[in-house]
């Protein structure tokens, strides 16, 4: 036992315990010994199916179906669907082409190379998609900060946004239902998953957002549209990554990967996530991990990996103090002593600006952090060739980036000079784009009707 | 001799006074608002005081909050302690659900508190007129845009912390952004390019579920911003629609 009886004056201490809580002061390994038994059971699958309430809302979506109440838009064979198991087992399809890109606002506001390595990744696949302009952000994160909004306007801005989906190939002459959604950012999944939940339950919210959906012109046959399926891109990257594989250029078997799993893709509507026996013994989220294992990376587990990142949506704003701390010191930090880490991997907006940008500043202590963040897509995109600064966009990202290219064989002080022509270019106004920028406007000023794509 | 009320004892009255805060009958229309949210059942099913969602809540590590204590004031009906714990305490949650994802009874901590957020913006609350100031910029992008956050947001001078490396390439941001290979993202002042038809379907969204009324009870001088740019929005659609009707 430690020799350190200090007890905290009244009120040095705020753990939220209350005033009553008293530090038990056991040394590391009696602190080990005491809480072993908690980790063998917490954190694991197990953990999330042994629970009683088990429910799976698509039931009640086909009904209401039946019923007449809603239209479902179908994940049809066209998407081509891959099928994958989630936590209790039940089926999940996922769609992999004709995609409808459902943008994320902090990944194209800051992290641009994350949705342009995704794009890349789909044309190298040769999958249609769609970019275009008529989206909305889901509004969710500043619902989470702020606590402006409720669930009416959560559930009318899925809703739209969805429809748009559903509707958009008309602008190209193509049928209704041609694309399929695809969520890009983790907190617009987790809230539309949650969203969507509720309005299959609630006949009182479905019949107030009818209204409303009624009044922008965004109801199928006078019936609220609701997707068979929500679907992150991560879920589009896992049960692609044999075929991104295919497409790898770049040894990576001596990188150490660390990955980051988002609270608002696996801890909101669990019942929902991607699992896989054969990734991590199928007791972590499956995506991210399953592709970084495909590209041959060597995946460590770390003590903190359910933890947080820190975003906490209005603390990275207003409590800096708090997102910085928790970012570096329970995450980047364990990543970096305990796993050696050379790349923290990440399938979600906040998490990844978060744990990217919130490293320099350990230097102002004494301790500094060095673990390079990409999301997933953008390590996949860089070893398949994708170029790390006109695709990856890596110069957005403040974490070192660089160490991490040059483990991977990336010359990337020349890669950054042949970007820096190419900005020469673009202020030329000779840019390279990743589709046909005319695709982009479906409707309202500015919409010119093109030939649908062969 | 009388001393001036400190902030807290503004808000939340005197600690060491037996006194409500507010009456009774404001205390009991708070927990209602709280109470008849249709997610409510969904979120609270029980509490055994188990504290393991305490033991794994991040916002627990740092500031006098515990999600615990959320949940029992709720499911004890402790009227002042809700009313209380509206006053600092739900904005401390970080909203990672990971108190949610453990807890044995299948609540969620964080959902609840959302639900408390809501009624502490929607009752004009001290506390969400101090959280919602740092965020006003945020919310105009957002309302007004259908965007909430934009590269022209992100410099240097605004995040000093986050260090010199914000962008690793010295050059125009409007250029930066026409070199990113989706013309969708050749913006400074949205994160995408947002359809004008886009933003006033959204704003329309925000009317017809009260979001505006509720932001006007937090932020008059923001409504009215917000209210003239989506006029104007407003107005220049509605001529564009004249237009092709024309032509």
């Amino acid at each position: 036992m430690t020799t350190d009886t200090k007890v905290p004056a009244p009120g040095e201490r705020f753990t939220g315990h209350g005033p009553e809580w008293r530090d038990a002061r056991l040394d590391r390994q009696d602190a080990v010994t005491a809480t072993v038994w908690v980790e063998q059971i917490i954190n694991k699958r197990s953990m999330l199916t042994q629970k009683d309430r088990v429910e799976d809302v698509r039931d009640i979506m086909w009904q209401l179906e039946k019923e007449g109440e809603i239209v479902v838009h179908r994940v049809s064979d066209e998407h081509r669907p891959t099928m994958v198991k989630t936590l209790y087992g039940w089926d999940k399809k996922i769609p992999t082409t004709r995609l409808w890109h459902h943008k994320s606002c902090g990944q194209c506001g800051n992290i641009p190379g994350y949705p342009a390595s995704l794009l890349w990744l789909m044309n190298q696949l040769d999958v249609q998609y769609l970019d275009e302009t008529d989206q909305t952000s889901c509004t969710a994160w500043n619902y989470h900060g702020s606590g402006i909004g409720n669930l009416e306007s959560l559930a009318a801005v899925f809703l739209r946004n969805f429809h748009q989906a559903y509707v958009s190939a008309k602008a190209q002459g193509l049928p209704e239902g041609y694309y399929y959604p695809l969520v890009h950012c983790g907190t617009s999944f987790g809230n539309y998953k949650e969203v969507r939940g509720y309005l299959l339950r609630s006949a009182k919210l479905r019949e107030s957002v009818k209204k409303i959906l009624a009044k922008l012109g965004r109801l199928v046959d006078g019936k609220l549209l609701i997707p068979e399926e929500v679907v992150h891109y991560s879920e589009w990257l896992h049960v692609m990554r044999e075929k991104v594989a295919e497409r790898q250029v770049i040894d990576c078997s001596q990188i150490r990967a660390t990955i980051h799993p988002a609270c608002h893709v696996y801890k909101m509507v669990p019942e929902d996530v991607v699992y896989d026996d054969t990734v991590l013994d199928g007791n972590r989220v499956a995506v991210s991990t399953g592709i970084m294992q495909t590209l041959g990376t060597q995946v460590i587990d770390y003590s903190t990996w359910y933890d947080c990142c820190g975003f906490g949506f209005r603390h990275i704003i207003s409590e800096r103090e708090f997102t910085r701390s928790f970012a570096i010191d329970r995450k980047i930090r364990v990543a970096q002593d305990e796993a050696h880490a050379d790349v923290m991997i990440g399938h979600d907006t906040g998490c990844i600006t978060t744990l990217d940008k919130n490293q320099w500043i350990g230097k102002a202590s004494g301790r500094p952090v060095d673990v390079p963040v990409l999301a997933d897509c953008q390590f996949a995109a860089m070893v398949c060739g994708a170029h790390p600064y006109k695709i990856v966009q890596s110069h957005w990202h403040a974490s070192s980036t660089e160490t991490l290219m040059e483990k991977l064989g990336i010359d990337w002080q020349a890669k950054k000079a042949e970007f820096e022509a190419y900005l020469k270019e673009v202020a030329a106004g000779r840019i390279e784009t990743l589709y046909d920028p005319r695709r982009m406007i479906t409707s309202g000023p500015g919409y010119k009707r093109i030939a649908p794509t062969p | 001799m009388e001393h001036a009320g400190t902030r807290v004892q503004q808000y939340i009255g005197d600690p060491v006074s037996d006194a409500p805060p507010v009456g009774r009958a404001k205390l009991e229309e708070i927990f209602s608002d709280i109470q008849s949210d249709m997610r409510y059942d969904h979120e609270l099913n029980g509490c055994l005081n188990c504290g393991i969602c305490t033991a794994t809540c991040p916002s627990a590590h740092y500031y006098d909050y515990s999600p615990r204590e959320i949940v029992q004031l709720l499911w004890t009906e402790n009227l002042e302690g809700i009313y209380d714990a509206m006053q600092e305490k739900i904005w401390a949650c970080a909203q990672c659900y990971t108190c949610a994802a453990r807890c044995p009874f299948g609540n969620s901590p964080g959902g609840l508190v959302m639900l408390m957020r809501e009624v502490a913006i929607k009752h004009g609350m001290e506390s969400a007129k101090n959280v919602l100031r740092p965020f006003s910029r945020v919310m105009l992008k957002l309302i007004s845009t259908g965007n909430q956050l934009s590269p022209d947001m992100i410099s240097k001078d605004g995040f000093p912390d986050w260090g010199p490396n914000i962008s690793k390439v010295d050059a125009p941001l409007a250029t930066l952004r026409k070199a990113i290979p989706m013309p969708t993202l050749h913006t400074t002042k949205t994160a995408w390019e947002v359809n004008l038809k886009t933003s006033v379907e959204l704003y329309t969204i925000w009317e017809e579920t009260g979001v505006l009324e509720s932001l006007k009870t937090i932020d008059k001088n923001l409504h009215d911003v917000i209210s003239d740019i989506m006029d104007e929005k407003r107005d220049e659609l509605e001529e564009w629609l004249e237009e092709q009707e024309e032509d």
